[in-house]
């Protein structure tokens, strides 16, 4: 079946549960995906996927036919894993997961004593890249995806957080820091 | 020459987001230092490799796991709310109000108070206390869900069928007794972040309590306002979410008793 099968979308907006199971069906691993690399947990991701997909049910109504339903469920997806974060927020004071003073991932251990040749396959990339992001804290994380990964500026991160943009900035600041501290023993080649 | 620009710098240079101020004078100097320009690459080739990382897959099968947890909590059909008010819900309804807040009371003071240092007890006492903890873990878990459940369904109820408020009213007084017994117990062990949302879930449950007799449509509307803008549904799903992981921690861990609630 098309992804992009405008018909399926305006089903569900009539209310058709069938053609909504196609559209959870056709999009939740995209959408665990997105929320995985926001929230960097998989308990997360299975929460922040519900979340969307209920809210997606809700507001389909006002979904525009001519819009790309997957940009859409994208931005309802970011939204949703931005709230899960804002709640928990309160936490990050109390609970880093690893500082920066405990040296990058290479240092760390005999699992992650690669060699730059074991390091050029791109599924050890990504592994290794996705261990990376587990070393910063929820909110570093959020900031850094928003800014990097969905090109949104430290004004409009900071907004999307609730954060002022000095606070924005230096939690990207600690996030890429991090970040290239764990990953520049890879990234020489 | 001047100072070698800071990695902060290099930072919101490779973002693009120098301020305006500072823009001439970080051009120039990365234009002209070969150390600021090799750290430069350093981080551009970090960034690099970030980009080039695959996302983590779901599960297998996870799409038909994400219908199977969705699908129970999408809003019913008016027929099948309807008929899910007045029959199906009663019978627990008169449950939870009486029994449940009991159980939950006695198991909030256990849990909450006494749950840091286990107690040496009998085999047939341990025993005892896994199982008295399972009923009560699911009694909670129970009361969580009914709420969630009710809020879900008035949060998309047709605003043009006020009547919905009155119908609920006897289930939320219920729910409204249940929720003080967790609250006054997450207050005393000084989980924060269990009272703020137990506290907002009170207001509302009390405002569906209270609702006058001729509730108009607006009064509808001005209550899914609030669940949607204090993101109840949400912060609800998160703390059940984490009781569920902590409880499935404690299953592993084969020690139901010294489950707890959330910290905060």
């Amino acid at each position: 079946m098309d992804e992009r099968d405008p018909s399926i979308v305006a089903k569900a907006r009539d209310g058709d549960r069938d053609a909504f199971r196609t559209l959870v069906e056709m999009h939740s691993r995209y959408v665990y995906s997105l929320a995985h690399r926001m929230t960097g947990n998989a308990q997360d991701a299975e929460d922040v996927v519900q979340e969307a997909w209920l809210k997606a049910h809700k507001q389909l109504s006002r979904f525009e036919a001519r819009a790309d339903f997957r940009t859409w469920l994208h931005r309802i997806t970011v939204n949703c894993s931005i709230d899960l974060i804002r709640a928990r927020r309160h936490r990050e004071d109390a609970h880093d997961p690893l500082d920066l003073e405990q040296g990058p991932l290479s240092e760390r251990g005999a699992e992650v004593q690669a060699t730059p040749e074991r390091m050029t396959a791109s599924a050890q990339i990504s592994d290794r890249v996705n261990e990376a992001l587990g070393l910063l804290t929820a909110l570093e994380r959020a900031a850094f995806t928003l800014r990097h990964v969905e090109g949104m500026s430290i004004e409009e991160v900071g907004a999307k957080l609730g954060m002022k943009t000095s606070a924005t900035k230096h939690s990207i600041f600690r996030a890429v820091k991090k970040m290239r501290a764990a990953l520049e023993p890879f990234a020489q080649s | 020459m001047d100072t070698h620009l800071s990695e902060d710098e290099l930072i919101l240079h490779y973002y693009g987001e120098t301020d305006r101020a500072d823009h001439a004078r970080v051009e120039s100097h990365l234009g002209s230092c070969a150390e600021c320009q090799f750290a430069h690459e350093k981080l551009r080739r970090v960034m690099t490799l970030v980009d080039s990382a695959s996302p983590v897959e779901a599960p297998p099968a996870f799409e038909r796991t994400a219908w199977a947890r969705l699908e129970p909590a999408l809003p019913p059909s008016r027929s099948a709310l309807r008929w899910t008010s007045s029959v199906f819900w009663f019978p627990q309804w008169a449950l939870a109000g009486g029994v449940a807040a009991l159980v939950l009371a006695a198991f909030m003071a256990g849990r909450f108070t006494g749950g840091e240092s286990p107690v040496a007890t009998s085999p047939s006492a341990a025993v005892a206390e896994v199982e008295r903890g399972r009923v009560l873990q699911t009694a909670v878990g129970e009361h969580l869900d009914r709420t969630q459940m009710m809020l879900v369904e008035l949060a998309n109820a047709d605003v043009d069928g006020a009547d919905v408020l009155a119908s609920e009213q006897g289930r939320a007084e219920d729910l409204v007794a249940a929720n003080r017994v967790i609250r006054q117990s997450a207050l005393q062990s000084g989980d924060a972040q269990v009272v703020d949302i137990l506290e907002d879930l009170e207001r509302v449950l009390l405002e569906i309590a209270n609702a006058p007799a001729n509730a108009t449509s607006n009064d509808l509307t001005d209550l899914q306002s609030r669940i949607t803008r204090e993101d109840l549904l949400f912060r609800l799903r998160v703390i059940a979410s984490e009781m569920r992981q902590q409880n499935q921690n404690d299953r592993e861990a084969g020690d139901p008793t010294l489950r707890r609630m959330p910290r905060s």
